[in-house]
């Protein structure tokens, strides 16, 4: 769901092509419809569709899967392409900044594409003072979506982190 | 059938506490359990569902995998090492299939 168009705001005044002595009423059915469109073309061209899973929706999933509220932090960076031409190598990286001692490191990252038909994609499991929360791999996409990353601290804290990718193919058929 | 062939990129030598890169792949078709054949019928879900990196005996990384993995998973991962030792590297398959790879890895 593109995000609601504040039609007041958007419109463009129509300048040359209509002229100015139609200022008084130039807000028309019809400018009124083409500017819509217009902006809510533009609007998904800025926000790719599915924009709209806000933070409260991907919460609440977060929830449901791991039982606990995660806190969006950027101690946790996914990096993958925002466009890719297909959806069935799709690179992945993730990274979390973690000393990892016994007493503060990453438990798990566990990836999740809450638009493909089976949403789990991965979970990486890491060991103090003997690996690094430090993992590139590649994945497949049915459409183009947010890819969550969640990560698991030795406190028990839940990062989280998400970034959109566009894939032009569906990689799960 | 394609026959599943594990590879892995492992420094030989490193220094005592260095993070060295491991990059593990493993040739395999990954099937998701969603595809259907030429007749309709679902393909079964054959994937390798789990890998695990073993530094003598111990595990030291470890990823869960699901179908949206890619064909011919790969991983790229860091360790660090305090002593020498045999660095194993398991894949599990659905099915009970296991492949694995070994590794004497020398710490200066």
């Amino acid at each position: 769901m593109p995000k609601p168009v504040d039609v007041e705001a958007s419109i463009t005044p129509p300048g040359s092509r209509i002229g100015k002595n139609l200022s008084a009423n130039w807000l028309t059915r019809r400018t009124l419809v083409s500017a819509s469109a217009a902006t809510l073309a533009l609007t998904i061209a800025v926000t790719p569709a599915g924009a709209g899973e806000d933070d409260d929706d991907t919460i609440e999933l977060v929830k449901r899967l791991t039982g606990k509220t995660p806190a969006v932090s950027d101690r946790l960076r996914l990096s993958m392409p925002a466009t890719f031409p297909n959806g069935y190598t799709v690179p992945l990286g993730i990274e979390v900044e973690s000393p990892m001692t016994e007493s503060d490191h990453v438990r798990y990252v566990r990836i999740v594409a809450p638009r493909n038909p089976l949403i789990e994609v991965a979970t990486f499991h890491f060991v103090p003072e003997r690996s690094l929360p430090h993992v590139s791999t590649r994945i497949r996409l049915a459409e183009p979506q947010f890819i969550l990353a969640l990560a698991e601290l030795s406190n028990g804290a839940l990062l989280m982190t998400k970034t959109w990718v566009d894939v032009a193919t569906n990689g799960c058929a | 059938m394609v026959p599943v062939t594990p590879r892995v990129q492992v420094p030989s030598s490193v220094t005592r506490g260095e993070v060295f890169q491991v990059k593990a792949l493993v040739g395999h078709k990954m099937e998701t359990g969603l595809r259907r054949d030429n007749e309709g019928h679902v393909i079964p879900r054959d994937i390798i569902n789990k890998f695990v990196c073993r530094f003598n005996g111990i595990a030291v990384f470890s990823a869960d995998l699901h179908e949206a993995v890619s064909a011919n998973p790969y991983l790229e991962f860091y360790l660090r090492a305090t002593e020498s030792g045999r660095l194993e590297f398991v894949w599990y398959e659905d099915g009970g299939g296991v492949y694995s790879l070994a590794h004497q890895l020398v710490v200066d």
